[in-house]
């Protein structure tokens, strides 16, 4: 099991290692310094400029002192924004972000779970073709189109909540909901193919012989193995709702970190970009990172070390 | 000597008869296409998709307009509205008026076609009126026919109506845009025509990225099963880390790079999606290349190149165009996301993202600039969505009996 952690947690930084290396690239392969603008600066201060973020380094003496600030956990300071840190968009946006994509976990794992098993349970009843109607509909139709469709029936029509802003607490059923239209639809599909599976084998044959209820031998042994595909696909999920939320957070007017990251791609604020993608790519990573061990964990048939 | 006649009997034709194969012989296309329209949803999805390249293709040349033609005097209008009817028809033909949200005037015809904006005559703040000059431009004796009509906003409950110089209410009635089917944008452009130019560039992009896709992803995946070993493994490691990025995120800094456009959309797409086909190719040919027939092959000396194209490829076939029309809607997501958040096509071009995006800010006054687009979108990703899902279980052959 150690040896198992420690490799991930290698091939975690060699990963993380690669996306810093390729946004540190890409984003210095950009024509033009990022004080090339309409208005020309005197010369003066476009060299004072650039010897104080030290764009003059050789590039490859730029990207070391760009990993010992990460080291240090600094991202460095924005392009575009005098005196401001990369650090402190995160700070200011990362909590509402969070927020949003902790309701919308929860939210998913709430409703899609139970319509999940629902729907494997009375499969082919219209229960069954109810919820994957819903589903398709969350798998296709694109958040953004989600959100603005609520908004504009709840909010406008309706006027049930609020239009924009989380000042009450209402305020988040919304970008709720149409962040986790995606992730609830495609863990309601998971849930129930992987039940529907599970409820062919022989062993729940064993169990309803030897006499057992059906909402036993659903729950004592059908759900165990039928959770295991479900947790495995939860990381990229979560990671996906903290972080996903560019569009929700425009429509809805959320200062969120994805607010921080469109007006930096506007502002063409380079180092805003690449500290907010290597962010976001931390959570990614951490987040499959923790699934993956938990998975060995759940997983009795998975059997580390020697055999494999 | 025995009589071989003796021996053995003659085996009438009649039980050769009873050993034929009496069905018809169906060749593979066939048999995939005979499951495939079992399904209504695919075929559904297919008739959809044929539409959409018939209303793409073809449609801007029935509207009427272009794509980038303004026109400032007909803005924001909705697709149905409500016409008063303008006094003094008695003349001629009865001509009716649309009170824009800017508070102008459009004379519209009996049709529904509509006309010209209607001079403004003067405000009369007093009794909250804006008053127009609403003599038919098309009668002789304009001097004549001076009918005053003015705009009355001073009741709140009431809403806009239109009077007459009296201050009687107009009759009203319900009409459809005749001249603009979806109504007009904030410029005043036909959205129909923007809609069908979006379709364009919706399906250009997603089939040439899930083209590229396929090709990148066939020889990468390809090369990586039939090597296997340590090539194998380096070559799949690369393709973990990059799907372990979250990929828009990527797709977001190519665009940023390569300054939003139509190309950058393509290269952004391809550079990054290709990861998932490699995935299938690779799972299939690793399981192939163990078969006799990849043996046999090989015994009688054909080279790696032809065993890859000629004999592994093909058998894995059905995946490949699974994973391949599973892309075409991807990347008509991640195209209208990324013009969504403003890293689109430019301005005049039209892109369901982009005609999604202006409308967002007017939603409330004018939705249908909203639900056009939207509902394009929706109707695109659910046809090939099915077309998708009715292809693997047509190609799947675990079905295959």
């Amino acid at each position: 099991m150690l040896e198992y952690v420690l490799k991930r947690v290698a091939t975690m930084f060699v990963t993380l290692f690669a996306v810093v290396l390729l946004t540190f690239i890409l984003m210095h392969s950009v024509p033009g310094g990022p004080f090339t603008a309409e208005r020309k600066l005197p010369e003066q201060v476009e060299r004072a400029l650039i010897q104080k973020y030290k764009l003059d380094d050789p590039l490859y003496k730029q990207f070391f002192d760009y990993l010992k600030g990460l080291a240090r956990l600094d991202l460095g300071p924005s392009f575009k924004y005098e005196g401001r840190t990369v650090n402190e968009f995160i700070r200011e946006g990362f909590p509402l972000s969070a927020r949003l994509g902790l309701l919308s976990v929860g939210f998913t794992l709430l409703t899609a779970l139970p319509l999940g098993i629902l729907s494997a349970v009375k499969n082919g009843k219209w229960q069954d073709i109810l919820v994957m109607f819903i589903a398709t509909l969350g798998i296709t139709i694109p958040s953004f189109v989600i959100a603005t469709a609520l908004m504009y029936v709840f909010s406008f029509r309706l006027g049930w909540f609020p239009v924009f802003g989380v000042k009450k607490l209402n305020g988040y059923v919304l970008p709720v909901i149409a962040l986790s239209g995606y992730s609830l639809s495609f863990v309601a599909r998971l849930m129930r193919s992987s039940l529907l599976e599970v409820m062919g084998q022989d062993y729940i044959r064993t169990a309803r012989s030897k006499g057992l209820s059906e909402s036993a031998v659903i729950i004592k042994h059908a759900l165990r193995n039928a959770l295991i595909p479900v947790v495995t696909i939860l990381g990229p999920t979560i990671a996906g709702l903290i972080t996903g939320s560019f569009v929700i957070e425009k429509i809805f007017a959320l200062p969120g970190m994805g607010v921080h990251f469109v007006t930096s791609i506007a502002n063409r604020d380079y180092t805003a970009i690449m500290g907010i993608t290597i962010f976001y790519a931390t959570i990614l990573v951490a987040m499959v990172f923790l699934v993956d061990i938990f998975y060995v964990m759940i997983d009795p048939r998975i059997k580390l070390g020697r055999e494999s | 000597m025995l009589d071989n006649a003796l021996l053995w009997e003659k085996v009438g034709h009649s039980e050769e008869a009873m050993e034929e194969i009496a069905g018809v012989h169906r060749s593979y296309a066939q048999d995939v296409w005979f499951r495939f329209r079992k399904r209504p949803s695919a075929i559904g999805g297919l008739a959809a998709v044929l539409l959409l390249l018939l209303f793409a293709g073809f449609g801007p040349m029935f509207t009427g307009h272009s794509y980038s033609e303004q026109n400032l005097s007909f803005v924001n209008i909705p697709p149905r509205f409500t016409a008063w009817t303008l006094p003094g028809g008695s003349s001629g033909v009865q001509e009716y008026a649309y009170i824009t949200q800017s508070l102008k005037l459009i004379r519209v015809s009996g049709g529904g076609r509509l006309l010209a904006a209607i001079p403004k005559a003067g405000d009369d703040a007093q009794n909250k009126r804006i008053l127009f000059a609403s003599s038919n431009a098309s009668s002789s004796n304009a001097a004549n026919s001076q009918g005053l009509v003015a705009i009355d906003y001073s009741d709140k409950e009431r809403g806009m109506v239109l009077t007459d110089e009296a201050g009687k209410m107009l009759p009203k009635k319900r009409m459809l845009n005749k001249s603009y089917l979806l109504g007009t944008d904030s410029l005043g452009r036909d959205l129909l025509t923007r809609l069908m130019y979006g379709a364009r560039i919706s399906l250009t992009v997603a089939f040439v990225a899930a083209i590229i896709n396929l090709l990148v992803g066939v020889i990468y995946g390809g090369i990586s099963g039939y090597l296997g070993g340590n090539a194998d493994n380096i070559m799949m490691r690369i393709v973990d880390i990059i799907s372990t990025i979250p990929l828009t995120l990527y797709v977001i800094l190519i665009m940023v790079l390569l300054d939003s456009g139509f190309l950058s959309i393509i290269v952004a797409l391809s550079s990054v999606y290709w990861v998932s086909m490699a995935r299938v190719v690779r799972g299939q040919i690793l399981a192939l290349k163990e078969q006799e027939f990849v043996l046999a092959a090989k015994t009688i000396g054909t080279r790696s190149f032809h065993i890859i194209t000629r004999h592994l490829i093909p058998n894995a076939l059905g995946p490949i165009i699974v994973t391949a029309t599973m892309l075409i809607p991807t990347a008509i997501f991640v195209e209208s996301f990324m013009s969504f958040i403003g890293l689109g096509v430019s301005a005049p071009m039209a892109s369901w993202g982009t005609m999604c995006n202006d409308a967002l800010e007017t939603m409330k006054s004018t939705p249908h600039q909203l639900f056009a687009p939207a509902l394009a979108i929706c109707i695109t990703m659910f046809a090939f969505n099915f077309i998708g899902d009715g292809l693997r279980d047509a190609l799947d052959p675990k079905l295959r009996k």
